[in-house]
């Protein structure tokens, strides 16, 4: 069991400190909280993208789970009239179920073949969204979908303040990413490791390696589940093309530039290509450009990702101190 | 009761017959060696019996249970481990937690375990340490622990190879060349290393090309030649095999 090291642990309970102080610090500025909130869905979105790489493949069809969640917990709210307390949960519920159930077939493919059957299985969720009209709305969407409110009886908190919904989503990343951390510093992550370095050696030291990838791939689509759910409640609006492959593919390009090797890479990808992407968006149609020069760039100069800025900076340190 | 048999064993791939109809049994407790020249189907049977590629027909019983058709994790749950020709390991883990990832049966690993760390979890993943250690240092690879896999020397990388197999404690190791591209010093250690594992009771069946390995090493040799059992006796009766010569070596050849 590999605990944390003391470097690290100051490192990620200082991230946590800040995010806690940030609605101060901007001054409970609309926008930059916004922001915020937006940073903790792709960071939650990345870093169970993560949970999945760690058995060596990327999934295509994330995005699509999240949605599942959106919609489930959405549809609970306007056809049932249950808060998101409840769809929550339910969201969370089925977007497993069905991770479950479509992991079954998907998780007997391989490298590219499992690229291009989750690139299709994202896409026929997005598909199903969009045909299924009477139901999930079409390409339209769903409206209205209220967030909800917390009534403790002696306190209520109405979670459309979004300084409250930022506090509510940090805790959601918060306990995303530690369950993530939990279960890739264990045994478990040992065997998903395994099963990423070496399948055929895992399979001959007992490892029942289908078995772990069907449950690795439930576990990241439920959670990225509950941050479906957070997100329609958030936008309070949401459609088939929130929930596209596009939507996957930054979630591997967030993975890309924080790095691969650490839950802390998709977490300082997320964080950081957020804010540049909200950066670049005064300049219009010229954002995407820029922010693919800023992914080439970090490609190209920053090899292994911003997970490996300490290592480099540590180095370059000794290297200086030692002269 | 047999600690390996295989009864009429087939194996073919498309139109290839790797294995016709093979009969074989090993006993417990011995360094059974499996010779034969180039595609005779040697590494073939391992696969077999480890559960890598189905069997055609036939039957492989592992201590009186039949395990074709078994997947391989199931396999390796009985007992029976198997080593690769290739190295074959988890290149980017440390030596330690190699040894560590092979220890997954006795693990006791959970779920829920991994994510409320349970003092259960923590103390059965300490044993799991001190138990890969062991192996470490009963191998000789201690020294080495916190290495990278992937940078260690090719002889140490096969000893590793065994290593992670012994962690899975098989009462029978299925090596396929160990000795496969060793100098001669990393080969005569293999060879005491062999010796050692049987020693603590562990049935071995090992595929070798160096007849001096086999012939030193192995208390009983079974010979294939085209996927057929043609000989099968002590590295004496094999050698003095006419039949062996002619197949195998070829009619000139003198047996070391």
């Amino acid at each position: 069991m590999e605990d944390l090291d003391r470097p690290h642990r100051i490192a990620w309970l200082a991230l946590l400190a800040v995010a806690l102080v940030v609605p101060f610090l901007v001054n409970f500025d609309l926008y930059l909280i916004h922001v915020g909130i937006i940073i903790t869905f792709n960071v939650s979105l990345a870093a169970s993208l993560w949970l999945i790489w760690t058995l060596g493949v990327i999934s295509f069809a994330h995005a699509g789970f999240m949605g599942i969640g959106a919609y489930a917990s959405a549809l609970v709210l306007t056809k049932l009239g249950l808060s998101m307390w409840y769809g929550l949960w339910i969201g969370a519920f089925i977007s497993g179920a069905i991770a479950l159930a479509i992991s079954i077939p998907l998780m007997r493919t391989r490298a590219v073949y499992f690229f291009m059957a989750s690139w299709a299985v994202g896409e026929v969720i997005k598909r199903n969204f969009a045909y299924f009209k009477d139901f999930f709305g079409g390409w339209d969407g769903v409206f209205d979908i209220k967030p909800p409110v917390l009534d403790l009886g002696f306190l209520q908190i109405d979670f459309a303040n979004r300084v409250a919904y930022y506090y509510l989503a940090l805790f959601a990343v918060t306990a995303t990413v530690w369950v993530i951390h939990r279960v890739n510093s264990s045994r478990t992550g040992m065997i998903y490791w395994s099963i990423h370095e070496n399948e055929l050696l895992a399979q001959h030291t007992g490892i029942n390696v289908f078995r772990h990838k069907v449950i690795c791939f439930t576990i990241a689509c439920t959670l990225v589940g509950i941050t479906g759910a957070l997100y329609a409640h958030y936008q309070t609006y949401i459609s088939p093309k929130t929930f596209d492959i596009w939507k996957s593919e930054f979630a591997l390009v967030h993975l890309i530039v924080g790095g691969l090797t650490t839950v802390g890479g998709p977490v300082a990808g997320a964080i950081s290509l957020t804010i540049v992407d909200e950066l670049l968006r005064a300049t219009g149609y010229f954002r995407t450009i820029f922010f693919g020069v800023v992914l080439i760039a970090s490609v190209l100069l920053l090899p292994g990702g911003l997970e490996t800025v300490p290592g480099r900076l540590r180095k370059l340190f000794q290297r200086t101190s030692g002269r | 009761m047999y600690e390996l048999e295989a009864r009429n064993l087939q194996m073919k791939f498309g139109g290839v017959t790797a294995i016709a109809g093979l009969d074989l049994v090993v006993e417990e407790g011995e360094i059974r060696g499996l010779i034969g020249p180039n595609g005779a189907g040697k590494t073939t049977f391992f696969n077999a019996c480890s559960g890598r590629y189905p069997i055609t027909a036939g039957e492989i019983r592992y201590r009186g249970h039949t395990i074709s058709g078994l997947k391989p994790h199931e396999i390796a749950a009985q007992g029976l481990v198997r080593t690769f020709q290739h190295v074959t390991l988890f290149k980017k883990f440390s030596v330690l937690k190699n040894v560590m990832a092979g220890n997954y049966l006795h693990a006791q690993h959970s779920y829920w375990g991994s994510l409320l760390r349970t003092r259960k979890t923590r103390e059965a993943e300490a044993g799991s340490e001190r138990r890969a250690r062991e192996i470490l240092d009963f191998i000789g690879l201690g020294h080495i622990a916190h290495q990278q896999a992937a940078t260690l020397a090719h002889g140490h990388q096969k000893m590793l190879g065994i290593a992670i197999a012994l962690a899975a404690e098989p009462r029978m190791l299925l090596l396929d060349e160990p000795c496969a591209g060793m100098n001669n010093d990393e080969s005569r250690e293999m060879i005491a290393l062999v010796r050692r594992i049987r020693d603590t009771g562990i049935t071995i069946m090992l595929i070798e090309h160096d007849m001096k390995v086999v012939m030193g090493l192995c208390d009983r040799i079974t010979v294939l030649n085209f996927g057929n059992n043609i000989a099968d006796g002590t590295p004496e009766e094999v050698r003095a095999n006419p039949e062996v010569r002619e197949a195998y070596l070829g009619s000139q050849a003198h047996v070391a």
